[in-house]
């Protein structure tokens, strides 16, 4: 029983930094029917975000009213790499066939990735370690330390981090959602584009909005992972956006309480099957397995998702 | 290389003087060639002696002869010739552009290579002159409507003598550009030959070249195969290039083998290193490796055979959600039986999982190829000429992309590849015509499974060992990326693009570091300015730019006049 409540502890924490990335995924699908493929570097590039915030300004320092600004920091670089990415390489291709975003996704995330890992430490005025390595990432006083225990059960305390970054934003979002011009703004486009035009919504801003907002979570998700992690490196973004395209997937793609949904379960399912697979083909090895063979089924079974969204008919 | 051109009123004006200036530049181009160009000898190989040009030398004498060609057809010998039908004045222009680049980069590379500008001699300065002079004079040479090129008739031995001036063209160039040592001399060669072939464009003869290859496609296709397989008989038994070319032959034979997938189906495939790695797991298990970890031991045409039907099998299996999920969903279906095959090769270790591969070490001293008596790892002597290790895994991957090649083309001409092409463009159009559209789609993934399958068996061979960080997710990236960038669903684009995306990295050592970056931004600029890639099929074409209506009647009537 201590094993299984570990277990979910730890599948809800590894779901929550999910959901957070897989938001993203679906907020901009649900809106211009793009996979935008590098979602994970906008993460990773939050996670630099922070870090560079925290080199810059606070380094040695460890209160617990820096992580604030870290994320600020985090979002500011996510943000801005979202937003730059939509304007430059997404919006001239609009009306492109399928495939030319999605190519387009791919070089912009190995871009990214390259440009972390060979400039992070020639940023001029700043003295960064290099990102050839994992670069350790800062310990704050409340947020990291000593795992707090439950009866048998080990928390961390960037686990309860997380998952409250999850709830206060899951909120945040339901507000932003249903009651904000901007948001409703972005329901009417995501129902029909062309309609919601009519009716005097800016879609380019709406765009814009989409994928600004997905940066904003994911630049939260990689704070958590950093602290989870202790270190960060350019190459974390690729598998934590695959399983959160996984996740968002698995919610129903456009849908935005199914990215939640939908993270949670990958991730309980996940910590599940290291724990219960029996024989050779559990443990923390094959893990990633398990979630890319969920991922497979649940594309070819149930391609509307858990929770249903948009009929997927694309070709 | 389109620059934007000089008002009209000032053509006009100096028109006169646009045709002695860049005589004079050509001349100065010349002279400026037999001079040094600098100091120091170790700079670009030896370009410091009088009267006795270097190689880069020699290819500046050579631009400036073509520009002198070009000027003759302007005004002059050449004119009553060759004047009317080649368009010598912009082809003078984008020529004259392009020295002057090559030139610059000359001045650049003595002045970083060694110490400042110091280090130039005089005839530096003069070539640099003379091509900017003959830049100068091209931009105000007037232009003139033309008849066009590909109504000429000239006797089919002159075709195939054009296709086998363009072939030696292409096999001495290769040769040449793989013997340059340094990063510089090599940059600076492909400038002249990006030169070379603009002017081509420029003039009208690429076009007239393109009209003969499909007039005389056999000669082509065999001046092609022929110019392959002499390339290691210029290399005088030196291994070091002949490495790069059979990697450049694997990528490509592979990268062929996804173009039946994504370039004619239509059905975008991220995972398909998998089918690669899985051809060369299966010859690495059933080798003589001491790692093998399967007893079984049959030869290697077996070895080959089963390798790629385990590679189909798997292909099945990644096709058969094709019934149900297409297009982005498809793609990232592929992408995650890519990472489950990796996962899987560096689980498959005996403590996770049965023992098959080793794990994350994977199996390494796989021995040499042997058929019959001919060990694959022993040099042989053949017309005097030693060919090693290397060159003798060139020739059988060479037969394979053959082989390849043929597969391609004859399903693309077949009603299979009719039918791919139908689902590609419409696939409930394709469904209510009676197309199998499952099935269709199901093969096409079967075949090109194994075909890489094949190419895999081979690769373990040739580099001995495999293990499963060889087959990452970025490999199957760099593959859907020649397709992307030569071209689509061609035969030229493919072998272009995977020649271009290995052959590059491997001379541009000291820009390793960023390789991957370019790569990156490379697929986002040909997104956005050339989506249909270097070599672009017609239908392709269409496809990327539907509101042209322009280009939609010249490939109309391009069309109409084939089936004539």
């Amino acid at each position: 029983m201590d094993q299984f409540l570990q277990q979910l502890v730890n599948g809800l924490t590894l779901g929550s930094l999910y959901a957070l990335i897989a938001v993203g995924y679906t907020v901009v699908y649900g809106i211009v029917q793009l996979i935008n493929f590098a979602h994970g570097e906008v993460f990773m590039i939050g996670a630099f975000g922070a870090l560079s915030t925290y080199l810059l300004f606070f380094d040695g320092q460890t209160g617990v009213w820096i992580l604030p600004i870290m994320i600020i920091g985090a979002m500011i670089a996510a943000v801005g790499t979202a937003v730059l990415m939509e304007r430059v390489a997404y919006r001239p291709l609009r009306n492109a066939p399928r495939l030319a975003p999605l190519i387009t996704a791919i070089g912009i995330s190995v871009f990214l990735q390259e440009l972390v890992r060979v400039f992070y430490d020639r940023i001029p005025f700043a003295d960064f370690p290099s990102a050839k390595q994992r670069i350790p990432f800062p310990q704050l006083d409340v947020v990291s330390g000593t795992a707090v225990q439950i009866g048998d059960v080990t928390v961390q305390r960037s686990a309860i981090f997380t998952i409250g970054a999850l709830v206060v934003c899951a909120i945040l979002l339901w507000y932003f959602i249903n009651r904000t011009r901007l948001g409703r703004g972005m329901l009417a486009v995501s129902q029909d584009p062309d309609t919601a035009r009519l009716m005097g919504i800016n879609v380019d801003r709406i765009i814009v909005v989409a994928f600004a907002l997905g940066a904003v979570l994911a630049a939260i998700a990689g704070v958590s992972q950093g602290l989870q992690n202790n270190n960060i490196d350019f190459k974390m973004g690729f598998i934590a956006g695959l399983k959160a395209f996984t996740a968002a997937v698995l919610g129903g793609i456009g849908n935005i309480q199914g990215a939640v949904v939908g993270g949670l379960v990958l991730g309980l399912v996940e910590s599940m099957a290291t724990q219960y697979v029996p024989g050779q083909f559990g443990g923390g090895t094959w893990k990633d397995v398990w979630a890319f063979v969920i991922l497979i089924l649940v594309l070819v079974f149930r391609p509307q998702g858990l929770l249903g969204a948009r009929v997927v008919d694309r070709a | 290389m389109s620059f934007p051109t000089l008002p009209d009123t000032f053509v006009a004006k100096h028109a006169a003087k646009g045709w002695p200036v860049g005589l004079a530049g050509v001349a100065l181009v010349i002279i400026g060639s037999f001079m040094s160009w600098s100091f120091d000898r170790q700079i670009l190989g030896d370009l410091s002696v009088y009267g006795y040009p270097g190689g880069l030398q020699i290819l500046a004498i050579i631009a400036a002869l073509l520009a002198l060609a070009l000027l003759l057809m302007v005004k002059g010998p050449l004119y009553s010739v060759m004047g009317h039908w080649l368009d010598a004045a912009l082809g003078l222009r984008a020529l004259s552009v392009w020295l002057l680049i090559y030139m610059v980069g000359i001045l650049v590379a003595i002045t970083t290579e060694s110490s400042g500008l110091v280090n130039i001699d005089p005839g530096g300065w003069v070539s640099f002159v003379g091509a900017l002079l003959l830049f100068a004079g091209s931009r105000v040479i007037p232009l003139r409507e033309l008849r066009d090129l590909s109504e000429t008739k000239v006797p089919g031995w002159l075709e195939i003598a054009g296709i086998a001036v363009v072939m030696a063209g292409i096999l001495f160039g290769a040769a040449y550009a793989l013997a340059r040592e340094d990063a510089w001399s090599f940059v600076l060669f492909l400038v002249f030959a990006g030169g070379v072939i603009a002017a081509m464009f420029r003039t009208g003869t690429m076009t007239w070249f393109s009209h003969v290859a499909t007039r005389q496609k056999k000669v082509l296709t065999l001046a092609a195969f022929a110019v392959a397989f002499f390339f290691p008989f210029t290399q005088n038994g030196s291994d070091a290039n002949m490495s790069i070319a059979t990697s450049v032959l694997i990528f490509a034979a592979t990268a062929m083998g996804l173009n039946i997938v994504v370039g004619l189906a239509g059905l975008l495939d991220l995972g398909y290193i998998a089918f690669l790695g899985s051809g060369a797991y299966v010859a690495a298990s059933l080798s003589q490796s001491a790692f093998a970890t399967i007893g079984w031991k049959p030869p290697f045409l077996v070895v080959m055979l089963v390798g790629g039907l385990v590679a189909a099998t798997l292909g099945l299996i990644i096709g058969s959600p094709t019934l149900r999920v297409s297009g982005d969903y498809l793609a990232i279906v592929t992408l995650g039986f890519g990472e489950i095959f990796r996962f899987s090769m560096f689980n498959l270790d005996g403590n996770n999982g049965p023992n098959l591969t080793n794990g994350p070490n994977g199996i390494p001293g796989i021995p040499e190829l042997e058929i019959g008596n001919f060990n694959f790892g022993d040099p042989h002597t053949v017309l005097g000429i030693e060919l090693g290790r290397f060159s003798n895994y060139y020739f059988v991957l060479l037969l394979l992309l053959g082989f390849i090649i043929l597969v391609f083309s004859r399903l693309n001409d077949s009603r299979i590849g009719r039918g791919w092409i139908a689902i590609r463009e419409d696939e409930k159009a394709a469904e209510a015509m009676g197309v199998n559209v499952f099935g269709l789609k199901i093969l096409a993934f079967a075949v090109g499974a194994f075909l890489a399958g094949l190419a895999g068996t081979l690769k373990a061979h040739q580099d001995g060992a495999v293990s499963p960080d060889q087959y990452i997710f970025l490999e199957s990236a760099f593959l859907l990326a020649a397709i992307v960038l030569g071209g689509m669903g061609t035969i030229a684009g493919v072998l272009i693009g995977a020649t271009l995306l290995k052959l590059l990295p491997e001379k541009m050592r000291f820009f390793s570091e960023y390789r991957l970056l370019l790569f990156g931004l490379t697929l986002v600029l040909m997104m956005r300015f050339r989506p249909e890639g270097l070599v672009a099929s017609r239908r392709r074409k269409l496809e990327f730019h539907e509101e042209d209506e322009e280009l939609a009647l010249a490939i109309e009537s391009e069309l109409v006049e084939e089936a004539k």
